[in-house]
Protein backbone atom coordinates (compact mmCIF):
# COMPACT_ATOMS: atom_id res chain seq x y z
CA UNK A 1 0.00 0.00 0.00
CA UNK A 2 1.49 3.26 -1.01
CA UNK A 3 1.58 5.88 1.76
CA UNK A 4 0.71 9.19 0.20
CA UNK A 5 2.37 11.53 3.43
CA UNK A 6 5.33 9.32 4.88
CA UNK A 7 6.75 10.39 8.00
CA UNK A 8 9.68 8.07 8.25
CA UNK A 9 11.21 8.18 12.19
CA UNK A 10 13.63 5.34 12.41
CA UNK A 11 15.66 7.14 14.73
CA UNK A 12 15.37 10.18 17.59
CA UNK A 13 18.07 11.72 15.25
CA UNK A 14 16.61 11.69 12.11
CA UNK A 15 13.31 13.21 10.67
CA UNK A 16 12.94 13.07 6.88
CA UNK A 17 10.52 15.90 5.69
CA UNK A 18 8.21 15.16 2.83
CA UNK A 19 7.77 18.33 1.17
CA UNK A 20 4.06 18.33 1.34
CA UNK A 21 3.68 18.45 4.89
CA UNK A 22 5.94 21.73 4.80
CA UNK A 23 3.13 23.77 4.81
CA UNK A 24 2.78 23.62 8.40
CA UNK A 25 -0.56 24.94 10.51
CA UNK A 26 -1.43 25.43 13.69
CA UNK A 27 -5.12 24.20 15.59
CA UNK A 28 -6.76 27.13 15.94
CA UNK A 29 -10.78 27.51 16.42
CA UNK A 30 -13.44 28.30 13.94
CA UNK A 31 -13.40 31.36 12.48
CA UNK A 32 -9.89 31.85 12.51
CA UNK A 33 -9.36 29.59 9.83
CA UNK A 34 -6.61 27.04 9.59
CA UNK A 35 -3.31 29.43 10.12
CA UNK A 36 -0.60 28.41 7.41
CA UNK A 37 2.70 29.83 8.39
CA UNK A 38 6.17 28.68 7.11
CA UNK A 39 7.18 25.57 8.71
CA UNK A 40 9.12 25.41 12.05
CA UNK A 41 10.41 22.35 10.73
CA UNK A 42 11.98 24.10 7.41
CA UNK A 43 14.60 26.20 10.38
CA UNK A 44 17.13 23.66 10.14
CA UNK A 45 18.69 21.87 7.05
CA UNK A 46 17.31 18.95 6.03
CA UNK A 47 16.76 16.78 3.03
CA UNK A 48 13.24 16.59 1.80
CA UNK A 49 11.36 15.50 -1.67
CA UNK A 50 10.72 18.60 -3.06
CA UNK A 51 8.22 19.25 -6.20
CA UNK A 52 9.43 17.61 -8.86
CA UNK A 53 10.58 14.08 -6.83
CA UNK A 54 14.22 15.46 -6.45
CA UNK A 55 15.76 14.97 -2.63
CA UNK A 56 17.82 17.60 -1.69
CA UNK A 57 18.78 19.81 1.32
CA UNK A 58 16.00 22.39 2.11
CA UNK A 59 15.92 25.20 5.00
CA UNK A 60 18.44 27.22 7.07
CA UNK A 61 21.15 25.55 8.68
CA UNK A 62 19.83 26.51 12.04
CA UNK A 63 20.01 24.64 15.31
CA UNK A 64 17.12 22.81 15.70
CA UNK A 65 14.86 23.94 18.69
CA UNK A 66 12.68 21.10 19.87
CA UNK A 67 13.21 22.22 23.56
CA UNK A 68 10.29 25.43 23.21
CA UNK A 69 7.01 23.81 24.27
CA UNK A 70 4.03 24.52 23.25
CA UNK A 71 2.15 27.18 25.43
CA UNK A 72 -1.34 28.28 24.21
CA UNK A 73 -1.46 31.91 22.56
CA UNK A 74 -3.93 34.34 22.46
CA UNK A 75 -5.56 33.03 19.67
CA UNK A 76 -6.38 29.94 21.69
CA UNK A 77 -8.24 31.11 24.17
CA UNK A 78 -9.91 34.46 22.85
CA UNK A 79 -13.12 34.17 24.15
CA UNK A 80 -14.59 35.85 20.46
CA UNK A 81 -12.80 32.89 18.25
CA UNK A 82 -14.16 29.76 21.30
CA UNK A 83 -15.73 27.13 19.53
CA UNK A 84 -19.96 26.13 20.61
CA UNK A 85 -21.06 23.12 20.88
CA UNK A 86 -24.73 21.73 21.30
CA UNK A 87 -25.76 19.04 23.35
CA UNK A 88 -29.04 17.41 23.13
CA UNK A 89 -29.90 16.22 26.56
CA UNK A 90 -33.24 14.24 26.06
CA UNK A 91 -33.31 10.29 26.73
CA UNK A 92 -28.93 10.79 27.65
CA UNK A 93 -27.42 9.73 30.79
CA UNK A 94 -26.62 12.30 33.18
CA UNK A 95 -23.19 11.35 33.81
CA UNK A 96 -22.18 10.35 30.71
CA UNK A 97 -23.52 13.41 28.99
CA UNK A 98 -21.64 15.32 32.13
CA UNK A 99 -18.18 13.74 30.93
CA UNK A 100 -18.31 15.16 27.56
CA UNK A 101 -19.79 18.23 28.07
CA UNK A 102 -16.66 19.06 30.77
CA UNK A 103 -14.21 17.64 28.47
CA UNK A 104 -15.07 19.83 25.73
CA UNK A 105 -15.24 22.84 28.03
CA UNK A 106 -12.02 22.52 29.54
CA UNK A 107 -10.54 21.76 26.20
CA UNK A 108 -9.18 18.63 26.32
CA UNK A 109 -10.53 17.32 23.21
CA UNK A 110 -7.71 19.80 21.42
CA UNK A 111 -3.81 19.24 21.13
CA UNK A 112 -3.14 22.76 22.42
CA UNK A 113 -5.31 21.88 25.75
CA UNK A 114 -3.07 23.32 28.56
CA UNK A 115 -4.43 23.29 32.29
CA UNK A 116 -3.58 26.56 33.20
CA UNK A 117 -5.22 28.32 30.43
CA UNK A 118 -8.66 27.77 29.50
CA UNK A 119 -8.61 26.79 25.55
CA UNK A 120 -12.37 25.24 25.82
CA UNK A 121 -15.55 26.34 24.20
CA UNK A 122 -19.03 26.88 24.93
CA UNK A 123 -21.95 24.04 25.42
CA UNK A 124 -24.94 24.67 25.04
CA UNK A 125 -27.33 22.00 27.10
CA UNK A 126 -31.15 21.62 25.97
CA UNK A 127 -33.84 20.01 27.17
CA UNK A 128 -31.99 19.23 29.87
CA UNK A 129 -35.29 18.95 32.01
CA UNK A 130 -35.54 15.16 30.16
CA UNK A 131 -32.25 14.05 30.84
CA UNK A 132 -32.26 10.29 32.26
CA UNK A 133 -30.65 8.56 34.97
CA UNK A 134 -30.36 4.84 35.57
CA UNK A 135 -31.41 2.60 38.06
CA UNK A 136 -33.67 4.02 41.09
CA UNK A 137 -31.78 7.63 41.00
CA UNK A 138 -34.96 9.65 40.05
CA UNK A 139 -36.12 8.83 43.58
CA UNK A 140 -33.34 8.06 45.57
CA UNK A 141 -30.67 10.40 44.16
CA UNK A 142 -30.37 13.45 46.93
CA UNK A 143 -28.93 16.18 46.53
CA UNK A 144 -28.06 18.54 49.53
CA UNK A 145 -27.95 22.17 50.16
CA UNK A 146 -27.61 24.76 52.66
CA UNK A 147 -29.80 28.54 52.56
CA UNK A 148 -28.23 28.82 56.04
CA UNK A 149 -24.95 27.90 56.96
CA UNK A 150 -25.55 26.57 60.28
CA UNK A 151 -25.79 22.57 61.97
CA UNK A 152 -29.13 21.24 61.05
CA UNK A 153 -30.36 23.90 58.66
CA UNK A 154 -29.09 21.47 55.45
CA UNK A 155 -32.01 20.60 53.05
CA UNK A 156 -32.26 17.65 51.11
CA UNK A 157 -34.50 17.23 47.70
CA UNK A 158 -34.80 14.25 45.69
CA UNK A 159 -33.50 14.43 42.18
CA UNK A 160 -37.29 14.21 40.81
CA UNK A 161 -38.09 17.11 43.65
CA UNK A 162 -35.23 18.60 41.88
CA UNK A 163 -36.52 18.39 38.12
CA UNK A 164 -39.60 19.56 39.46
CA UNK A 165 -37.95 22.80 41.17
CA UNK A 166 -34.75 24.15 38.92
CA UNK A 167 -34.31 21.21 36.18
CA UNK A 168 -31.38 23.18 34.84
CA UNK A 169 -29.20 22.87 38.21
CA UNK A 170 -28.83 18.80 37.84
CA UNK A 171 -26.73 19.12 34.66
CA UNK A 172 -25.26 21.96 35.82
CA UNK A 173 -24.11 20.36 38.90
CA UNK A 174 -23.27 16.70 37.30
CA UNK A 175 -20.87 18.96 34.79
CA UNK A 176 -19.64 21.21 37.82
CA UNK A 177 -18.21 18.42 39.76
CA UNK A 178 -16.52 17.38 36.99
CA UNK A 179 -14.63 20.57 36.48
CA UNK A 180 -11.59 21.45 38.11
CA UNK A 181 -11.81 23.26 40.86
CA UNK A 182 -10.73 26.57 41.45
CA UNK A 183 -10.42 29.84 39.16
CA UNK A 184 -10.21 28.94 36.34
CA UNK A 185 -13.02 26.14 36.65
CA UNK A 186 -15.25 28.94 37.58
CA UNK A 187 -14.65 30.45 34.83
CA UNK A 188 -15.18 27.15 32.77
CA UNK A 189 -18.59 26.94 34.25
CA UNK A 190 -19.73 30.04 33.50
CA UNK A 191 -19.06 28.62 29.48
CA UNK A 192 -21.81 26.13 30.34
CA UNK A 193 -25.29 26.91 29.12
CA UNK A 194 -28.04 24.44 30.15
CA UNK A 195 -31.40 24.89 28.86
CA UNK A 196 -34.72 22.83 30.06
CA UNK A 197 -36.59 22.79 27.02
CA UNK A 198 -35.62 22.70 23.42
CA UNK A 199 -34.76 26.31 22.58
CA UNK A 200 -31.94 28.15 23.28
CA UNK A 201 -30.61 31.71 22.70
CA UNK A 202 -27.15 31.26 21.14
CA UNK A 203 -28.32 30.17 17.32
CA UNK A 204 -26.06 33.04 16.30
CA UNK A 205 -23.49 31.30 17.22
CA UNK A 206 -24.14 28.29 14.70
CA UNK A 207 -23.51 25.69 18.07
CA UNK A 208 -22.03 22.38 16.15
CA UNK A 209 -23.87 19.46 17.52
CA UNK A 210 -21.80 16.84 20.00
CA UNK A 211 -25.09 14.72 21.16
CA UNK A 212 -23.71 12.20 18.69
CA UNK A 213 -20.76 11.68 20.67
CA UNK A 214 -21.56 11.16 24.06
CA UNK A 215 -20.18 7.40 24.65
CA UNK A 216 -18.75 6.85 21.76
CA UNK A 217 -15.23 5.37 21.25
CA UNK A 218 -13.25 7.23 18.78
CA UNK A 219 -13.14 4.96 16.43
CA UNK A 220 -16.95 4.96 15.80
CA UNK A 221 -17.44 8.68 16.41
CA UNK A 222 -18.27 11.33 13.99
CA UNK A 223 -15.95 13.80 15.02
CA UNK A 224 -15.82 15.27 11.01
CA UNK A 225 -17.68 17.97 12.17
CA UNK A 226 -15.36 18.78 15.52
CA UNK A 227 -12.90 18.54 13.62
CA UNK A 228 -14.26 21.13 10.75
CA UNK A 229 -15.06 23.30 13.78
CA UNK A 230 -11.59 23.76 15.43
CA UNK A 231 -9.66 23.54 12.32
CA UNK A 232 -8.19 20.14 11.72
CA UNK A 233 -8.66 20.49 8.37
CA UNK B 1 26.03 40.27 53.28
CA UNK B 2 23.84 37.14 53.93
CA UNK B 3 20.64 39.03 54.92
CA UNK B 4 20.78 41.11 51.49
CA UNK B 5 21.14 37.90 49.40
CA UNK B 6 18.50 36.67 51.25
CA UNK B 7 16.00 39.51 50.73
CA UNK B 8 17.10 39.54 47.34
CA UNK B 9 15.68 36.05 46.82
CA UNK B 10 12.55 36.99 48.14
CA UNK B 11 11.40 39.72 45.77
CA UNK B 12 7.34 38.81 45.32
CA UNK B 13 6.76 36.94 48.31
CA UNK B 14 3.57 38.28 49.90
CA UNK B 15 3.36 40.58 53.24
CA UNK B 16 6.16 40.81 55.92
CA UNK B 17 8.11 37.76 54.16
CA UNK B 18 9.42 40.27 51.00
CA UNK B 19 10.55 42.96 53.82
CA UNK B 20 11.32 41.41 56.96
CA UNK B 21 14.26 38.76 57.76
CA UNK B 22 13.17 36.71 59.83
CA UNK B 23 10.15 35.95 58.31
CA UNK B 24 11.66 36.07 54.65
CA UNK B 25 14.33 33.41 55.62
CA UNK B 26 12.05 30.88 56.37
CA UNK B 27 9.54 31.55 53.24
CA UNK B 28 13.15 31.26 51.21
CA UNK B 29 14.36 28.18 52.53
CA UNK B 30 11.06 26.56 51.83
CA UNK B 31 11.01 27.93 48.05
CA UNK B 32 14.49 26.55 47.84
CA UNK B 33 12.96 23.49 48.97
CA UNK B 34 10.56 23.72 46.40
CA UNK B 35 12.55 24.48 43.91
CA UNK B 36 14.94 21.48 44.13
CA UNK B 37 11.73 19.13 44.28
CA UNK B 38 9.95 20.99 41.48
CA UNK B 39 13.17 20.77 38.86
CA UNK B 40 12.63 16.50 39.19
CA UNK B 41 8.62 17.68 39.17
CA UNK B 42 8.71 19.91 36.00
CA UNK B 43 9.99 16.90 33.86
CA UNK B 44 6.91 14.46 34.76
CA UNK B 45 4.62 17.18 34.67
CA UNK B 46 6.14 17.93 30.96
CA UNK B 47 5.75 14.28 29.99
CA UNK B 48 1.80 14.40 31.71
CA UNK B 49 0.96 16.94 29.60
CA UNK B 50 2.35 15.95 26.23
CA UNK B 51 0.00 12.54 26.91
CA UNK B 52 -2.79 14.38 27.25
CA UNK B 53 -2.27 16.61 24.13
CA UNK B 54 -1.43 13.11 21.87
CA UNK B 55 -4.44 11.68 23.45
CA UNK B 56 -6.63 14.11 22.47
CA UNK B 57 -5.04 14.87 18.70
CA UNK B 58 -5.29 10.84 18.31
CA UNK B 59 -8.98 10.85 19.74
CA UNK B 60 -9.75 13.33 16.66
CA UNK B 61 -8.48 10.97 14.43
CA UNK B 62 -9.81 8.14 15.92
CA UNK B 63 -7.84 6.12 17.82
CA UNK B 64 -6.87 6.38 21.23
CA UNK B 65 -3.54 6.56 22.90
CA UNK B 66 -2.68 3.44 24.44
CA UNK B 67 -3.39 1.77 21.02
CA UNK B 68 -1.40 4.71 19.02
CA UNK B 69 1.47 4.27 21.46
CA UNK B 70 2.04 0.87 21.72
CA UNK B 71 1.72 0.17 18.00
CA UNK B 72 4.15 3.01 17.11
CA UNK B 73 6.80 0.81 19.67
CA UNK B 74 5.85 -2.11 17.58
CA UNK B 75 6.59 -0.03 13.87
CA UNK B 76 10.02 0.70 15.59
CA UNK B 77 9.15 4.71 15.32
CA UNK B 78 11.21 5.41 18.22
CA UNK B 79 9.77 9.35 18.45
CA UNK B 80 9.11 10.66 21.37
CA UNK B 81 6.17 11.75 23.39
CA UNK B 82 8.08 15.39 23.20
CA UNK B 83 7.60 15.02 19.72
CA UNK B 84 4.70 13.68 18.87
CA UNK B 85 2.96 16.50 20.76
CA UNK B 86 4.83 19.45 18.87
CA UNK B 87 3.53 17.68 15.59
CA UNK B 88 0.13 17.04 16.84
CA UNK B 89 -0.18 21.21 17.89
CA UNK B 90 2.49 22.43 14.81
CA UNK B 91 2.30 19.83 12.42
CA UNK B 92 -1.01 18.56 11.97
CA UNK B 93 -0.67 17.13 8.67
CA UNK B 94 2.29 15.24 9.68
CA UNK B 95 0.84 14.02 12.52
CA UNK B 96 -2.11 12.49 10.62
CA UNK B 97 0.10 10.93 8.46
CA UNK B 98 1.64 9.24 11.46
CA UNK B 99 -2.06 8.25 12.49
CA UNK B 100 -2.63 6.88 8.93
CA UNK B 101 0.18 5.06 9.54
CA UNK B 102 -0.57 3.19 13.06
CA UNK B 103 -4.30 2.58 11.53
CA UNK B 104 -2.59 1.21 8.52
CA UNK B 105 -0.36 -1.12 10.88
CA UNK B 106 -3.02 -2.09 13.40
CA UNK B 107 -5.38 -3.12 10.22
CA UNK B 108 -2.67 -5.76 8.88
CA UNK B 109 -2.81 -6.98 12.18
CA UNK B 110 0.82 -5.95 13.65
CA UNK B 111 0.43 -7.43 16.84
Amino acid sequence: MAMAHRVVARSKASTHRHAAVAKSCVVRPKGTGVTTRPARGLDFACRATVAGGEVKWVGNRRKLDLNRKYYPKKEDVDTQKKVWYIVDAEGKTLGRLATMVSMYLRGKHLPTFSPSMDTGGYVVVINADKVAVSGKKETDKMYYYHRVHRPGTMKTETLSELRQRVPERIVERAVKGMLPKGRLGNTLFTHLKVYAGPEHPHEAQKPVDITSLIDKKPKEADLAAVRAAVGLE
Amino acid sequence: MKKQKILQLAKGFRGRAKNCFRIAINRVEKALQYQYRDRKVKKREARKLWIQQINAATRQHGIIYSQFMHTLAKDNIKLDRKTLSDLAINEPHSFKALVDRVKFMRGNGID
